[in-house]
């Protein structure tokens, strides 16, 4: 009876310690500015209003003054974001399956070697590759276009997305592959028809930890993108934080949009990743 | 992902009546590594040689007169720079902290939702809220919590009489300090969650059958059952997130920016503003090379400890 009466106090008490924060900043993403700057504070809005979010797409002369043009840029920071994430988690995709299968299906000398390898890569942090990588870029043209991003994000997911799909690529059963060979299919027409529609979980996986890296990470975004050509949201949040004039529920509004694409992403999938994941990955 | 299942299956060798290609396994094999090989070469090695290159370098882009080869002269500075030396320290105790609250946090919610209650599902999806935020946004959150103006956390504690008037929270060193450590591990404590969840899910519930007829108590059921189980998992956490600390940048850059001071000045975010605001490549790359020393030793420990003891699997 106590032993209950413990868990449920936990759990209650780990819900609201994962909940409230992010419920915060929504309430202040629907509060006017007084109400938010009031004491005592309001925990539910109690004149809710848009005008946040509708700041986004029309900026009153008081908005468009905040955080260098942040407010304008929202949406296309958005735009730029959504196109980032999906094109590196494709490019991961295919990259990743080529690589993976060979990992699966076939016993080659040095594989040990190369799976360590890739591993290793993702465990140089980002800051040491920053200079020559803005460097190349920039004697590349790349600076300040989506290439650049997407290309440094690749590197990034590439070795998880490898790991990932090598594990589920394992449990893909042989016999399937054996058939469609006898049915005298090509290895692309086998791959694309049989291999890889079963899959999906793991594609889904790691498709999803690619789309994350690339739409959370800051640092290469802060350093490649210099115009709304190709900034990031990140680095635009990041301008609602460190200008003077900030308004603290405009800010709150455009973290609550950047939040939004990722976590409805990861509820929809929650049970794709969970299988893709559980095929060999983190088993302690 | 990584690390183990030991009895996973392992790739069967060619089978038989597989018609040959007149090209070998292996052949075959680093053609089809080839792609994922040509960018990571081309994106990480030749960019970290590079970099080390640069290391030995005066190399100011707003100098470019002085620029030259100095051996390893920005490496010998970074001794007696007071600048690295405190961003180290700070550093040092930032990991630290971090460690111990998300392995205590990440170990209790684990053990929460390992258990069968009202509502574990609910719960189970709310641990993934904080993995989709980025960590800029994060660290906005919590700006706003710990506003001196207008932050609820000085809002809840005025309403509930702990404090007189509202605080600047932010702006003291220590306060400063704990919150962003506090910030980076709400922000990371999901996968921690996951790991150790995947962990506790391995164990046989036998043990605990056997340690329920012994009338162990709660306590000894979890230092006698649950933490030699756990250990492995525990080992990866701490691994992981003292590389992620370590690295440690968005939440920081957001919420304080390295300051008041020098208080949350961590090496990354030094290393930035190196880079960034002094433009100083040569001694940027120096900084970032102790990084890549520091995290890629922690890492070859971690991966030859646990390939030794056959727990990872390739």
């Amino acid at each position: 009876m106590t032993r209950k009466v413990v868990l449920y106090a936990l759990a209650i008490g780990f819900a609201l310690y994962l909940v409230v924060p992010f419920y915060w900043i929504v309430n202040m993403s629907f509060m006017h500015e007084v109400d938010a700057a009031s004491v005592p504070p309001h925990f539910l809005p109690n004149n809710p209003t848009l005008a946040n979010y509708l700041g986004f797409v029309n900026p009153s002369t008081k908005q468009a003054l905040v955080g260098s043009n942040a407010v304008g840029d929202t949406p296309y920071a958005l735009v730029n974001s959504m196109v980032v994430a999906l094109s590196t988690a494709l490019v991961n995709l295919v990259l990743g399956t080529f690589a993976a299968y060979s990992f699966s299906r076939i016993r080659f000398r040095g594989s040990q070697v190369l799976l360590i390898v890739y591993l290793l890569t993702r465990m140089v942090p980002g800051i040491a590759i920053i200079i020559p990588f803005y460097l190349v870029m920039r004697t590349l043209d790349l600076l300040d276009t989506y290439g650049a991003l997407i290309l440094s994000y690749t590197t990034f997911a590439l070795p998880i997305t490898i790991w990932i799909l090598k594990d589920y690529f394992r449990t893909v059963p042989r016999e399937l592959e054996d058939a469609a060979r006898v049915d005298r299919c090509g290895w692309f027409s086998m791959m694309w028809k049989v291999f890889l529609p079963i899959s999906a979980p793991g594609l889904v996986a790691a498709a999803i930890f690619s789309f994350m890296t690339a739409w959370n990470e800051f640092m290469f975004a802060l350093f490649m993108t210099s115009s709304i050509s190709s900034k990031t949201i990140p680095v635009i949040a990041a301008n609602f934080a460190t200008d003077v004039e900030t308004q603290v529920t405009l800010m709150a509004a455009a973290g609550v949009l950047a939040v939004v694409p990722p976590l409805v992403l990861v509820l929809i999938c929650q049970r794709l990743i969970v299988q893709g994941m559980a095929a060999g990955s983190v088993k302690g | 992902m990584t690390l183990t299942a030991p009895d996973i299956e392992k790739p069967r060798t060619e089978t038989a009546h597989r018609p040959r290609r007149g090209m070998g396994d292996t052949a075959r094999a680093y053609l089809l590594n080839a792609p994922a090989m040509i960018v990571i070469g081309l994106l990480v090695a030749y960019p970290i040689g590079y970099s080390f290159w640069l290391s030995l370098h005066r190399y100011n882009l707003k100098l470019p007169a002085l620029e030259r080869f100095v051996w390893f002269q920005n490496y010998i500075s970074l001794i007696g720079d007071p600048a690295f030396l405190s961003s180290l320290r700070v550093t040092v105790a930032f990991v630290v902290v971090v460690l111990v609250l998300t392995v205590v946090l990440g170990t209790a919610l684990a053990l929460v939702l390992n258990e069968t209650f009202l509502g574990r599902g609910v719960l189970r999806s709310l641990v993934l809220l904080p993995w989709a935020m980025p960590g800029v946004v994060n660290g906005l959150m919590w700006r706003t919590i710990f506003d001196a103006k207008t932050g609820a956390l000085n809002g809840l504690l005025l309403q509930l009489g702990l404090i007189d008037s509202y605080q600047a929270w932010l702006t003291s060193p220590t306060g400063a300090f704990f919150i962003t450590a506090f910030a980076q591990v709400w922000n990371t404590l999901p996968f921690t969650v996951i790991i150790l969840l995947a962990g506790l899910s391995t164990i046989p519930s036998e043990q605990y059958d056997a340690a329920k007829v012994d009338r162990a108590g709660v306590v000894q059921r979890f230092t006698q059952v649950t933490l030699p189980w756990l250990l492995h998992p525990l080992l990866i956490v701490l691994i992981l997130e003292t590389m992620n600390a370590f690295r440690a940048f968005d939440t920081i850059y957001v919420l304080t920016g390295g300051g008041p001071g020098d208080a949350t000045n961590v090496i990354a975010v030094l290393n930035v503003r190196t880079v960034l605001t002094y433009t100083d490549f040569g001694l940027g790359s120096a900084y970032s090379w102790v990084i890549t020393i520091v995290t890629l030793v922690i890492s070859i420990g971690y991966i030859s400890t646990l390939y030794q003891r056959g727990r990872i699997e390739v």
